[in-house]
């Protein structure tokens, strides 16, 4: 499964970079999100409950930052596991790119899924990482605009 | 008497015999909703089972933490191999002579395999219990292909018998390898290939696919401890097998199994195998002291139990430029998932495959099977056919379409010149079998005539030319398709299953007043067996059919049978009851004979009664002789009235037919629109026309099914991407055309009533007349094959790779 996509967000680089590096604000962004905790430099792991079609599991995870393009983006990887539900992981690229005021983000990301909830078909979970990954950057857009109107 | 007024055919047709189409008397019950399946049994303090399975193709299991899941209230027990070793119970034999795990021990090597079992009260807190049970992978590397996984670097996949050369059907080339099965003359059939006119090639890929019959497989296992006795119900095709095997597994011996098979919502093969669920529920039984209940779901029914097909069959037809067949290659890479647990006759580890020479008089001809493991579900069963022979008849029909396309003929008429003509059966196949009857020209010729075949072709050169000229976007394709199917396995000389011959039986009983009770060793999943066998006995000794009550799947009462699969039933258990009946007749006429005071050979069977031969007006119903049979005491006779037959086959039958499929395939979308479908089946003696009409009905449904849309995939890292009812295709109304069926009957030589079986031959038929009817509107822009399913993404594709699009 493979997503990309780009976003405009009122607010400069160095502030989006900051955000996607805090975990406090990803917490708040990510859907389901539960638990998001800094392990190591770049190393953080998560609990976010997910729902893909009649399939609902908690899943935990770690994800690993490669932040050697700072601040123009980083890649990560990562992993997570929803027991009898099934499992997940991927990597994703983002990048970072002035345009005066603002950041154009984009990302493309490459996730495997595997178990129960990839039974239920691609279109279910592709639609889904769709919905989630828009709602994801709707609120980080969000707060991020928020935090560079401060 | 009243019926003394009656004419013989009044008299022949209040019995409702053999080729009456009498009602079904099993839809009394199912059409109210009173069907009582395994689902439906509820006993008391009955407990249920579910199972922890892996979402891994291949990983090794590092741990199972069953912490949390035992805490959960209502929770009985969690188990895992562990807890089976010290029983032996962790790993069972599959049907095919190789192993299977019950439990994950150490690996698992598909995804949906069964890691632990969880015992709770009710089946909600099993559910949520299977969610609590931790389970630790360290995940391997997945094959799914089964070219790849012969590879020399392939990953071992079995572990447990890496090394080890030397398997259940011969020698291993790599670990994993199963068997290589080898027919025919390889020889003599490469010489004819080297030096034929013509010779056509092509892979044809018979994808995966899965019975999945309505009511999912299940088992509610009872150890009364009191007596030592366990009663097991399941959804088994074939419950004594169940229970010998059940006995030969735990060491319990056999008269203290009672297995019953009660009312099953269709099998199609999926519920001949042996299922760690099976196994599982006995075990949680004896460990608890109470009943247990496993019933599986859908998505479980759809990823765990038994797979049909799988199948890449490498083909080379060789024939004269005139057309006429000279020989037949074909190497099949056969693909069985993780464990072997294929249904086949021992002796046969690729089924009848080696039927693949088909309707067709082919003087020279090699068969080899290459069986290989991969990170896939096991399995490999008949779906409503005789041991692969589904995919035979899709070889022979798809190469006869390809080498057609070769010699620039027609597909029709390349048929027709390559029959087995009427008179040479009995018929010797160059791959081993004995054909026992066959009329495939007349059956042919009937078919051509009913659809105006030269009228059908002359359309589809119109619409060929329309098309050309952009007047329609929509291309016609008409499938043709002879097939022979071979069934009723079978002689016990060449046919078992682990040992266990493959007669059948039956037993009847008829009672004082006239009526009786019959018994077999089959199993009904929806064939209607109530219905028909009741009609053979009806014929042979002359007692109506509505007072004949018929049993089947209680072990305890059943004669010992194989059980209902590869359209065994009628050839088989048909062929034993009416033995079973002739007994009684022979008997009932040597009471007629002292009754009417003369000898034996001067009384004669007439219907319903025996009559005095040059007077039929002296006779005796069959009614009054079985009222005498118990009450009156005759000089030399035992009392009673009952028989059994144990009814060893001395040959398999032979059913065949010709079916043509029209349709319409816009090009743009890629949807067929099947316009007819012509069937005519022969099986033999037809002895319920309404049950065969139904049976080619749900056959060619299914070939429907399985042709253009139907199919198990498996992504790169071996997920099932097709577990749901939402990817994998069932038609509905909707999807399903209309049917014309029609018949002609050669009866079987050997077979006691001259009956075939006829449960399976649409489905096999049926594929590939479908996928040829495909094949045959892309034709004339060089399409030689494509594989099933022919969803309409396929076709669109295939369309647009012709450059149809353009």
């Amino acid at each position: 499964m493979e997503l990309s996509e780009e976003i405009r967000i009122k607010a400069p680089r160095e502030v989006v970079y900051a955000g996607l590096n805090d975990p406090e604000v990803l917490k708040a962004c990510i859907p389901g999100c539960e638990e998001l905790t800094q392990t190591s430099e770049n190393e953080l792991e998560a609990k976010v409950v997910l729902k893909i079609g009649p399939v609902k599991a908690r899943f935990g995870g770690q994800v690993t930052l490669d932040r050697s393009n700072a601040p123009g983006g980083f890649t990560l990887t990562g992993e997570g596991k929803g027991g009898a539900a099934g499992f997940a992981k991927g990597g994703a690229e983002v990048t970072l790119i002035e345009d005066g005021d603002e950041t154009v983000l984009s990302y493309t990301a490459k996730a495997e899924v595997g178990g129960k909830i990839a039974q239920l078909g691609s279109r279910l979970i592709q639609g889904t990482a769709k919905k989630l990954s828009a709602k994801f950057f709707a609120s980080f857009a969000e707060e991020m605009q928020a935090s560079a109107v401060l | 008497m009243k019926d003394e007024v009656q004419t013989p055919e009044e008299r022949t047709a209040n019995l409702k015999g053999m080729g009456s189409a009498r009602k079904r008397v099993e839809d009394v019950r199912f059409t109210q909703g009173k069907g009582n399946y395994v689902d439906d049994i509820k006993l008391d303090g009955m407990l249920f089972g579910d199972f922890v399975r892996s979402p891994y193709a291949h990983a090794r299991v590092v741990s199972v933490n069953k912490e949390a899941a035992l805490a959960l209230p209502g929770v009985i027990a969690v188990l895992t191999a562990e807890d089976l070793a010290p029983l032996g119970l962790h790993w069972m034999p599959t049907l095919a002579g190789d192993k299977q795990m019950v439990l994950a021990d150490g690996k698992v090597l598909f995804q949906g395999q069964e890691v632990a079992f969880v015992v709770a009260e009710d089946r909600y807190i099993a559910a949520d219990a299977v969610e609590l049970v931790e389970v630790e992978y360290d995940e391997l590397p997945v094959v799914v292909d089964p070219f790849k996984a012969l590879e020399p670097d392939a990953p071992v996949l079995r572990e447990d018998i890496a090394g080890n050369m030397e398997g259940a059907h011969g020698p291993r080339k790599h670990n994993n390898h199963i068997f290589t099965w080898e027919q025919g003359d390889k020889e003599g059939t490469e010489a004819v290939l080297s030096e034929a006119d013509v010779v056509a090639e092509e892979m044809v890929y018979y994808h995966r696919t899965h019975p999945c019959p309505l009511e999912t497989c299940g088992s509610v296992a009872s150890m009364d401890k009191v007596t030592g006795k366990l009663t097991l119900w399941g959804t088994f095709q074939a419950p004594h097998a169940v229970r010998t095997v059940a006995s030969l597994i735990s060491g319990i011996a056999e008269h203290n199994i009672r297995v019953i098979s009660p009312d099953i919502g269709g099998g199609f093969g999926n519920k001949v195998g042996v299922y760690p669920g099976y196994v599982c529920s006995i075990v949680a039984s004896i460990v608890t002291g109470k009943p247990v209940k496993w019933v599986e779901d859908r998505m479980e029914n759809l990823m765990s139990t038994a797979f049909a097909r799988d199948y890449w069959m490498q083909g080379k037809i060789a024939a004269t430029k005139e057309g006429k067949i000279t020989g037949l290659w074909c190497h099949t890479t056969a693909d069985h998932g993780g464990f072997d647990a294929c249904a086949d006759p021992t002796k046969f580890p690729a089924g009848f495959m080696n039927i693949c020479t088909g309707s067709y008089d082919i003087p020279v001809a090699y068969l080899a099977v290459d069986g290989v493991y991969t990170n896939k579900a096991p399995g490999g069963v008949a779906y409503r056919c005789s041991f692969r022979v589904t995919e035979a008849a899709y070889f022979i029909e798809r190469m006869i379409e390809v080498l057609a396309i070769k010699l620039n003929m027609d597909a029709a008429e390349l048929r027709r010149i390559n029959f087995i003509s009427k008179e040479q059966f009995p018929y010797q196949s160059a791959l081993g079998w004995e054909y026992d009857s066959g009329d495939y020209h007349t059956a042919w010729d009937k078919a051509m005539k009913a659809v105006d075949y030269d009228g059908l072709r002359a359309e589809q050169a119109q619409r060929l030319e329309d098309f050309k000229a952009g007047k329609t976007r929509k291309l016609m394709g008409i499938g043709l398709t002879h097939f022979t199917e071979i069934v009723g396995a079978g002689p016990v000389k060449n046919c078992d299953i682990l040992g266990l011959g493959m007669f059948d039986s039956c037993e009847i009983r008829i009672h004082p007043t006239g009526s009786a009770i019959a018994r077999l060793g089959t199993i009904s999943q929806g064939q209607g067996h109530a219905t028909t066998f009741a009609q053979i006995i009806a014929s042979e000794i002359g007692l109506p059919a509505d007072d004949i009550t018929l049993e089947e799947g209680d072990t305890d009462t059943a004669p010992y049978g194989l059980g209902t699969y590869g359209s065994r039933s009628t050839p088989v258990a048909g062929a034993a009851t009416a033995m079973a009946a002739r007994k009684i007749r022979a008997k009932a006429q040597m009471i007629a004979a002292y009754l009417l005071e003369v000898h034996d050979d001067d009384v004669e069977f007439d219907i319903d009664r025996f009559v005095v031969k040059g007077a039929p007006e002296r006779f005796k119903s069959m009614k009054e002789i079985a009222f005498a049979a118990y009450n009156q005491a005759i000089p030399g006779l035992e009392p009673g009235l009952e028989a059994v037959s144990y009814y060893d086959p001395p040959n398999m039958t032979y059913p065949f037919g010709a079916y043509i499929c029209v349709l319409d395939i816009d090009v743009d979308t890629g949807v067929s629109d099947i316009r007819s479908f012509y069937a005519l089946d022969d099986c033999g003696t037809r002895i319920n026309p309404m049950i065969i009409e139904g049976q080619v009905h749900g056959g060619l449904t299914e070939a429907l099914a399985i042709a253009m849309g139907q199919e198990i995939a498996y992504d790169e890292i071996g997920n099932v991407k097709t577990g749901t009812l939402m990817d994998f295709f069932i038609p509905t109304a909707w999807e399903t055309p209309n049917y014309q069926t029609d018949w002609t009957t050669t009866p079987s030589p050997h077979h006691p009533i001259g009956a075939k079986g006829v449960g399976e031959s649409p489905n096999v038929g049926g594929v590939p007349c479908f996928s040829n009817a495909v094949h045959d509107a892309f034709r004339p822009f060089g399409l030689t094959q494509s594989h099933m399913p022919h969803d309409h993404w396929r076709v669109w594709k295939t369309a647009h790779d012709l450059g149809l699009h353009e």
